[in-house]
């Protein structure tokens, strides 16, 4: 197990290098010279000015050369600095990136306890209404915008009945707690600021709830095939005879094994989440990475938009790596690093 | 009780739990920090290199120039400055500052201030730095007196003083911070992160914290000078489109939505809520590009007539604002000086056809339009051109639309160029000169260079230049009438057509007072009271 670990870390480098590679030159091939967004408008035609930010920003090296000096500053933990924000992007990541991981791991736990339980329960009670009913739920989470039920549920929650806030990740009257963490609901309990961790509770439930609901969608109708399978297998019917109660039947026995291929989805789920929640972002005006990226991509923000496939590119590694560790750790037949049928 | 039972009871129980637990009292919500919803959109906080709608809200309140525009959007008033004299000729601007003037660290603001401010807005030669093209020097013969001496007459510098780019920095602290007044200003200041998280100025206000895309925080100056403003805190808080920004007002999380389209306004019914729709002085506007590369037909001067003749103007102020907006008949806005009387612009189609067929052209042509996509003052540039692209189909020209990024167009119209296009544009301080100097077809403007490619085809005016000149060293009555003259010039080179000219949206919750457009300022945020 640890070898395999170890193996896994010490590839993610360079497969982190193939990313990092790959996006330097596609935002190098892009429509527009990124002195665009650096320099204004009006000074556009200024061939001094222009000149003054080439050297500046270093866009007057041969495009090898930005590379090469681009790797030796990511050694030292140096992301360039942001066209855009004119701050370096790893303080730009470092306030974003736990923006996003807060809204993110907050949806999946929803998404994920809400898609198992609705999974099991149209298992359970196959074609009938709650089946139909967990169908139709899955069916609208998973294929209704965020563009669209953000807003609807925004306009319901918080403008209509006013039992939630709106946009946000804290009132927007208070003051952001200090920078712990970066989580607003560690960082207040941190600072002991009860009433800030209560504004944080609740700007959270909308954005991770229609964040979590297409994770519940896919969850939920995963799970429910998997229990379908699993439910019909003889062990199931063994254990039935030998007297154990339903809830043990479905939960124990066959959940368990149900579990293995929705892991899957989950871990590809949490990393998709990472980088697709840009929509939710944008909804909720939430500062995280998603709104970075998108901010980055329009005004060609070079630095930026790398830092962010960096940080994309390592949650997958990283997601895909623990969804190899809970399968060993849900099924035991699963021995990681070994060969094939071993 | 069955299990979907408890799980129904217990979320309606959580429900009612997060209700109380979102219920403010309200005598605390008197208390609590004002917050405009707004898209922040900044590109900088350092006063030299900022220029965006935001920072223009931001810098006039946290810094002060030598005069403010008044309350009437066209004349100026004392600031840091008591008094000031121009000479006959405008070429020699003396300004007297006021004696108890200090900046937010309690430290006088000084004639050195003004001087090193105004190089420093030179040299860094950034979006705002236009504003002082043609100081020659800067006088200081005590602390208290500034001597601005001009390479030629402009009778409009005492307006430019009262943009909010020409506030006065406290040169001390912001050298200390890697700020450069000097003439190699452009490669070496070093201050732009500096201001991201500190602002030195003597407004209102003074900068508590900015985090991009998330908000912008002021203080009330404790030190200020002058009245102190009511409100001790203000937020504008990011809110990207219109109607996230009224959802936030309608919820009472925001206290002023400053972008809301009128579209958006009118689904807003809340006995709670202020909407006022006033004129604005912004407009978006087509532009030809005769010199483009990829013209397929000369664009000239009677060509880009016939197309003008044949938009439809007021059908594209009903397509785009729902008819919230109005003509504009020159690049100059209307209420700007020489704006009176102008022939406002014309459909007529027979016209436009017969233009075309003298040409030629009665069979039609294609021209390429390549648009930023984005939402301007509540109008969709790319949506605007498919009106007009309705438009000129019936005078058989076909236009091919391509809504880029605005970093792509930006690109694009310097160089090959666009042949068709769609812009905006908006005051920055109140004056006719900076149109003229950005839109007029005068040599080095920023629309001759573009639409002319850089001269591949004459588009100068003499007379807009001599006229520019003349409106420049005149006083009075003259003023206005050289500009109609101007005006009346640019709308005969038919390379800036304006469209329309939005009204602005007003949405602010009844509590609150001093909610009013500024020419210069957007919003004056010391103006801002409750009840």
């Amino acid at each position: 197990m640890f070898a395999y670990v170890a193996k896994r870390l010490i590839a993610m480098p360079f497969l982190l290098l193939g990313v990092i590679t790959v996006a330097f030159l596609l935002t190098h091939f892009t429509a527009a010279d990124p002195l665009t967004s650096i320099i204004g408008e009006r000074q556009m035609n200024n061939p001094q000015v222009v000149q003054a930010a080439r050297e500046r920003w270093g866009l007057d090296q041969s495009l090898p050369e930005q590379y090469a000096i681009y790797l030796g500053n990511l050694v030292t933990g140096d992301f360039g600095t942001s066209f855009r924000t004119r701050q370096p992007v790893a303080h730009d990541l470092l306030l974003r990136l736990p923006a996003t991981l807060e809204l993110v791991i907050s949806a999946m736990l929803l998404g994920t306890f809400f898609g198992v339980t609705l999974g099991v329960l149209a298992a359970r009670f196959r074609d009938g209404m709650i089946d139909n009913l967990a169908r139709l739920f899955a069916l609208v989470g998973a294929s209704a915008p965020v563009f669209w039920s953000g807003l609807v549920v925004l306009f319901v929650f918080s403008v209509q009945l006013g039992w939630l806030p709106g946009p946000g990740r804290i009132d927007s009257r208070a003051v952001a707690p200090p920078f712990v963490t970066g989580f607003f609901t560690v960082d207040t309990l941190l600072a002991g600021d009860w009433a800030g961790f209560r504004s944080v509770l609740l700007h959270l439930i909308l954005p991770a709830s229609v964040l979590g609901w297409t994770v519940t969608g896919i969850v939920s109708r995963m799970v429910r095939a998997s229990m379908l399978d699993v439910l019909s297998q003889e062990y199931i019917l063994a254990a039935r005879a030998k007297g154990a109660s339903p809830v043990r039947v479905l939960l124990h026995h066959a959940l368990r094994n149900a579990m293995l291929p929705t892991l899957t989805i989950i871990g590809f789920s949490f990393a998709y989440l990472i980088t697709g929640a840009v929509l939710t972002e944008a909804i909720f005006a939430w500062p995280g990475i998603g709104s970075y990226a998108v901010a980055a991509a329009r005004g060609l923000d070079h630095p930026a938009i790398i830092g962010v496939t960096i940080v994309g590119g390592a949650a997958f590694l990283i997601s895909n790596l623990l969804t190899d560790l809970a399968y060993a750790f849900v099924d035991p037949r699963v021995k990681l690093g070994g060969r094939a049928g071993a | 009780m069955t299990t979907i039972a408890r799980i129904l009871a217990s979320g309606s129980t959580a429900l009612a739990v997060l209700a109380a637990l979102g219920a403010t009292p309200p005598a605390a919500a008197q208390e609590q920090p004002l917050v405009i919803a707004r898209n922040l959109e900044i590109n900088s906080l350092d006063p030299h290199r900022a220029f965006c709608d935001t920072c223009q809200i931001y810098l006039s309140s946290t810094y002060q120039g030598l005069v403010k525009l008044a309350a009437d959007d066209r004349s100026v008033e004392p600031s840091l400055a008591t008094e000031w004299t121009a000479n006959e000729d405008q070429t020699q601007f003396t300004f007297k500052l006021a004696p108890d003037a200090v900046f937010s660290d309690g430290s006088p603001v000084e004639a050195k201030d003004v001087k090193w401010t105004f190089e420093r807005l030179k040299n860094i030669q950034a979006d705002p730095s236009f504003m002082m093209s043609g100081v020659t020097s800067i006088e200081t013969p005590d602390p208290k007196t500034v001597i601005v001496n001009m390479e030629k007459p402009n009778s409009e510098f005492i307006g430019i003083l009262a943009a909010p780019y020409t506030g006065i920095i406290n040169s001390d602290v912001a050298s200390e911070n890697g700020a450069v007044a000097g003439a190699d200003a452009a490669t070496t200041d070093q201050a732009e992160t500096w201001f991201l998280s500190n602002s030195a100025g003597s407004g209102p206000y003074v900068l508590d914290t900015y985090r991009a895309d998330d908000e912008l925080r002021f203080r009330a100056n404790d030190k200020f000078w002058g009245k102190a403003p009511p409100i001790k805190e203000i937020v504008i808080d990011q809110s990207a489109d219109a109607v996230s920004q009224a959802q936030m007002l309608q919820s009472g999380a925001a206290d002023i939505a400053m972008q809301v389209d009128p579209d958006t306004a009118e689904t807003i019914n809340s006995p709670d809520i202020t909407i006022e729709t006033v004129p604005s002085y912004n407009f978006i506007y087509v532009v030809f590009s005769p010199g483009a590369a990829g013209n397929q037909v000369p664009l000239d001067r009677e060509v880009r007539q016939a197309l003008a003749y044949a938009i439809d103007y007021q059908g594209a102020i009903d397509f785009t604002v729902g008819g919230n907006g109005a003509l504009q008949a020159s690049p100059i806005p209307n209420g700007f000086p020489g704006t009176d009387d102008l022939p406002m612009p014309e459909e007529n189609l027979e016209k436009a056809k017969e233009l075309l067929a003298a040409k030629g052209l009665q069979d039609g042509f294609s021209v390429d339009a390549t648009v930023a996509a984005m939402n301007v003052y509540g109008v969709d540039l790319a949506m605007l051109m498919q009106k007009i692209q309705q438009d000129l189909a019936r005078i058989n020209v076909t236009l091919n639309i391509q809504p880029v990024a605005s970093a792509v167009w930006r690109q694009q119209i310097t160089d090959p160029g666009i042949p068709f296009s769609a812009r905006f544009y908006a005051p920055d301080y109140y004056g006719s000169a900076q149109y003229v100097q950005f839109f007029g077809m005068i040599p080095g403007s920023w629309w001759e260079r573009n639409a002319s490619q850089k001269g591949k085809v004459d588009l100068v005016n003499q007379k807009e230049v001599d006229l520019l000149q003349q409106a420049l060293a005149a006083s009075g009555d003259d003023v206005a009438r050289l500009y109609r003259e101007i005006a009346l010039e640019m709308i005969n080179d038919r390379i800036i057509v304006p469209v329309v000219s939005p009204n602005l949206v007003l949405a602010y919750r009844n509590t609150v007072e001093g909610v009013r457009y500024s020419a210069c300022c957007n919003l004056p945020l010391a103006e801002l009271s409750r009840k």
